[in-house]
């Protein structure tokens, strides 16, 4: 009997299908294409290169060198095509009905290795160092008044919407609006503390340690659970295991400690499925500049809790999930999270 | 210089470029594989499905071939039909069982054309199927809404090749479908008018997205397009609930489908796309503050990590730009 799951923080609704199920390695689309590694020479991100981008933001360099030359370790850069822009004005107007403003906000593109590698190849300490710049630069926009909310993401793989090009990348958007998932997200966390006054994320914690069976992996700081109303096959979410709701205010000692679980549970999950597409989204609250606001903001701090979504690319999202938000997932979260979890991965 | 635009009935924002427009000629479509050895859905097969709910055919029995549409159970139901509801929760998560109904409707014994290559009088035969089915469906009380929609190809999820159409009744109303009521309700709240009257009386007077209008239904490019090339049908007076819609309506309807899908196929040399009829819940009355439409969302580029975790649409084709593109194209009219 297919079953109902309904996500208790913003009411959607899953269908867990498993008479569809298929064997963990028989989800159609979702291989990352081997034969093309590209040479390092053409490729823009590669360190020797820098004259191939825009200038860049920001960068993580050894001492003595200088920037948009070699010599780094993280680079930040202009996206190429960006889809706001810092130098535009906002300039909010109507047109008869409807509600028009410039593109004004922030895109930048976080090269995560200055060598021609994909993400499965940094080590441990490569991802704790683009963290850390992840922090920098959310911590910097925050100054920019314009910005209510800084989204971090990853596309890997063509089918996830990724470009051709092979280097390890993400991506960060600063948006002058905040954005309907977000709140959708923010206000079904109100609602719930208003009630229970405690926060969801840790009351799912708990049930979540308690239960065991939907645990992906664990680190000292950290938790990795395959969520009850998972979306989508090997859906997982990263979420600290101590209350806390701006991933940019993370104490730079437990950086480490993350990386090393996100590590962790991508060479687990492509022990399962292999080389797999996926979008990493972070879900963190939005900047709030007057502290102690009331109204929306004035629970934000106890009842929201920052997580990661690694949403794997296996099955295509059809006009029925589009039309009723309601998805269908032929895999129980059970078994994905079983699977991964007693899959032998590398050790950092 | 690029534009956020924000939805006046969900409230979402899309992201349209204004400078780096891409040409037709950039969507890479992917080719459709066309098979016709062992296909379940045309004549001759009949017995490959579970016995069929309904049909139309001059003549012969139940299950044989002849027929000029033909609804079947989904072979693999993402619901099943049998049982009861029981609800219950878990810690802090709720579930029910998976109870509904998943139907297939074969739009066509013809295994080589898709609702854009049919006659009129052949579209019509299957509005006429989907109308039977919902009418059937809502009789039962477990169900809560009913989900009419169509994938055609295979990056828009179609599993089988030969075109058909599906519908799902639900148990619950889904989420989408409550977002999309309540920000109605809101504009009606506040204007005493429906949101989606308003958007048909904007579009006749900007004129420059409509790509289709005869008395009774127009289709249109919204202003805040999600997609590339996405394209609405509505009746122009106002009506909520599919499934009431008066017979005499139904060949005007099917114009209008055939006209807006034939445009987006010859245009972006067949393209995926899906297409959501988007009506109100099952309650069995008319509501003042929403509009029964379908929306058609060729798919010609990826959803990205973006659009996931922000609710965030990118469009790189202003919806102008695609109505003019669209009506530039010459399509059969019947």
């Amino acid at each position: 009997m297919p079953e109902l799951r309904r996500d208790p923080i913003i009411g959607r609704w899953v269908i867990i299908s498993t008479e569809r199920a298929k064997r963990p390695d028989q989800f159609g689309i979702g291989k990352v294409e081997e034969e093309r590694r590209p040479g390092s020479e053409k490729c823009p991100f590669c360190e020797g290169n820098e004259s191939m981008t825009p200038p860049e933001i920001y960068a993580l360099r050894k001492p003595g060198t200088r920037p948009n030359g070699p010599g780094w370790d993280v680079r930040v850069i202009p996206a190429m095509f960006p889809l706001l822009k810092v130098e535009e004005s906002l300039d909010r107007h109507g047109a008869g009905m409807y509600d028009i403003m410039n593109a004004r906000g922030a895109h930048e593109r976080i090269i995560e290795t200055p060598q021609h590698l994909r993400e499965t190849e940094l080590s441990k300490e490569q991802i704790t160092k683009c963290m850390n710049v992840v922090l920098d630069r959310m911590r910097d926009l925050e100054r920019d008044p314009a910005i209510k909310y800084v989204l971090f993401f990853k596309n890997y793989g063509e089918a996830a919407g990724a470009g051709p090009l092979w280097h390890s990348r993400s991506q960060i958007i600063g948006t002058p609006v905040n954005l309907k998932r977000v709140k959708e997200e923010l206000a079904g966390a109100k609602s719930y503390y208003e009630y229970k006054d405690r926060c969801i994320f840790c009351d799912i914690i708990k049930q979540e340690l308690k239960d065991g069976k939907r645990i992906v992996a664990q680190s000292e700081y950290f938790l990795a659970i395959a969520p009850f109303a998972s979306r989508f096959p090997f859906e997982t979410w990263i979420i600290p295991k101590e209350h806390a709701c701006d991933f940019y205010k993370m104490e730079r000692g437990r950086v480490p400690d993350f990386s090393g679980l996100l590590r962790l549970i991508f060479a687990k999950m492509m022990k399962v499925i292999g080389d797999f597409p996926y979008n990493l989204v972070l879900h963190t609250a939005p900047f709030r500049r007057e502290s102690g606001k009331k109204g929306y903001w004035e629970t934000i701090e106890r009842d929201y809790h920052w997580h990661f979504e690694v949403l794997p690319v296996l099955t295509r999202v059809a006009g029925f999930e589009w039309g009723s938000g309601f998805y269908i997932n032929p895999l129980p979260p059970e078994d994905a999270a079983k699977s991964v979890r007693e899959a032998q991965g590398a050790t950092s | 210089m690029n534009e956020l635009r924000r939805d006046p009935i969900t409230g979402r924002w899309i992201i349209v470029f204004l400078d780096k427009i891409p040409a037709v000629s950039d969507f890479k479509v992917e080719p459709h594989a066309k098979k016709k050895e062992g296909c379940p859905f045309c004549w001759g097969s009949e017995s490959f499905t579970p016995p069929e709910i309904i049909a139309h055919r001059k003549y012969g029995a139940p299950n044989t071939p002849n027929w000029t549409v033909r609804v079947v159970p989904n072979k693999f139901p993402a619901l099943r039909i049998e049982g009861e509801l029981n609800k219950e929760g878990i810690g802090i998560f709720d579930m029910m069982n998976g109870i509904g109904a998943h139907e297939v409707i074969v739009d066509s014994p013809d295994h080589f054309r898709d609702m854009a290559d049919l006659k009129c009088p052949e579209i019509e035969e299957v509005v006429w199927a989907y109308l039977a089915r919902s009418m059937d469906l809502r009789g039962d009380k477990r169900f809560k809404y009913i989900l009419i929609f169509k994938n055609y190809g295979k990056s828009a999820g179609a599993s089988l090749e030969h075109p058909h159409s599906q519908l799902i009744a639900l148990p619950v109303v889904p989420k989408r479908v409550i977002e999309e009521l309540h920000g109605a309700e809101r504009y009606y709240d506040y204007r005493q008018r429906c949101v989606f009257c308003d958007m048909i009386r904007q579009d006749k007077e900007e004129k420059s997205r409509i790509i289709y209008e005869d008395e009774r239904f127009i289709a249109f490019c919204p202003y805040v397009s999600r997609f590339s090339y996405e394209v609405w049908v509505l009746p122009k007076n106002h009506r909520s609930d599919f499934a009431n819609m008066p017979r005499d309506h139904v060949p005007g309807f099917a114009r209008a489908m055939k006209n807006a899908l034939a445009r987006i196929k010859t245009l972006l040399s067949d393209p995926s796309y899906n297409f959501i009829i988007h009506t109100s819940p099952i309650n069995g009355h008319e509501r003042e503050d929403y509009h029964w439409h379908v929306e058609i969302m060729p798919k010609l580029s990826k959803v990205a990590g973006f659009e996931w975790g922000s609710g965030f649409y990118i469009n790189p084709v202003p919806p102008d730009v695609a109505a003019k593109n669209l009506l530039s194209v010459k399509v059969e009219e019947k």
